[in-house]
């Protein structure tokens, strides 16, 4: 049992991509205590997405039951190479004064996932991220796993 | 979908959801206002990075001039987001009493 959608790559997705969550969960029967994490964590993916890549795919949705949660796949084809997991660490301890906006979308996603994969086919250009959100202990942070296309 | 009002002598209520599309608008909203700027966040569900960047932007500009930015009613899923981000220490924060 699954749910997928397709989404095009516009910011103004984001409220589709949303919906899409809303009715996935119900439909799957998964704890909608965990649904604002699990859109907090593909908003992140998506907007970096929009803002990098350089692809005009649609970007596909999978998310599935797992115990006591769910497991989500990102999918972008027509991508280039880079791994969310890998992103440059964000200090965030400096004060107001030194902060910049940005910057802090993958740094989050890696503390409210309980895990996030990244894979990327070289000859399909195929890029696939895959993290997991359930209802266990607080998010441990990254596993730098293999999410293979 | 986000809703925004109040300002001046009383607090800024956010009701809904802030993410990136809808971050320009609230920016727009909260560059207009000035010295100690309150944001009751009672009705604000969730909140992504393009939020946090709207918030301290604001914070920065506000402190520039001897005023500040605070949050008030602050949920759980807000609070794990300014923690896990540092803005627990950069901003006034005071939880949701309910």
């Amino acid at each position: 049992m699954s749910e997928r959608a397709c989404f095009a790559r516009r910011i103004d997705a984001i409220a589709d991509i949303f919906a899409f969550t809303a009715s996935a969960f119900a439909r799957l029967g998964a704890p909608d205590a965990l649904r604002t994490e699990v859109d907090f964590v593909l908003e992140e993916l998506f907007t970096n997405i929009v803002k990098y890549g350089r692809g005009e795919a649609p970007v596909t949705i999978d998310i599935v039951p797992i115990s006591d949660g769910v497991e989500v796949t990102v999918t972008e084809a027509d991508a280039d190479r880079f791994d969310v997991t890998r992103a440059p660490a964000v200090d965030v301890t400096l004060p107001a004064e030194r902060r910049q906006p940005g910057g802090l979308g993958l740094h989050l996603v890696g503390r409210l996932a309980d895990s996030v994969q990244y894979g990327y086919s070289e000859g399909e250009r195929c890029s696939r991220i895959v993290f997991r959100k359930t209802s266990a202990a607080p998010a441990p942070g990254r596993d730098n796993g293999d999410g293979r296309c | 979908m986000l809703t925004i009002e109040g300002g001046g002598e009383r607090p800024v209520v956010l009701s809904g959801r802030l993410d990136a599309t809808q971050a320009a608008a609230v920016q727009a909203y909260l560059d207009r206002l000035d010295g100690v700027v309150t944001l009751d966040c009672g009705e604000l569900q969730y909140l992504s990075s393009a939020g946090l960047g709207v918030l301290l932007k604001t914070h920065k500009r506000l402190l520039g001039a001897g005023g500040r930015l605070r949050l008030t009613a602050v949920n759980r899923h807000l609070r794990d987001i300014f923690s896990y981000s540092g803005f627990d220490q950069i901003l006034e924060i005071e939880p949701d009493g309910r």
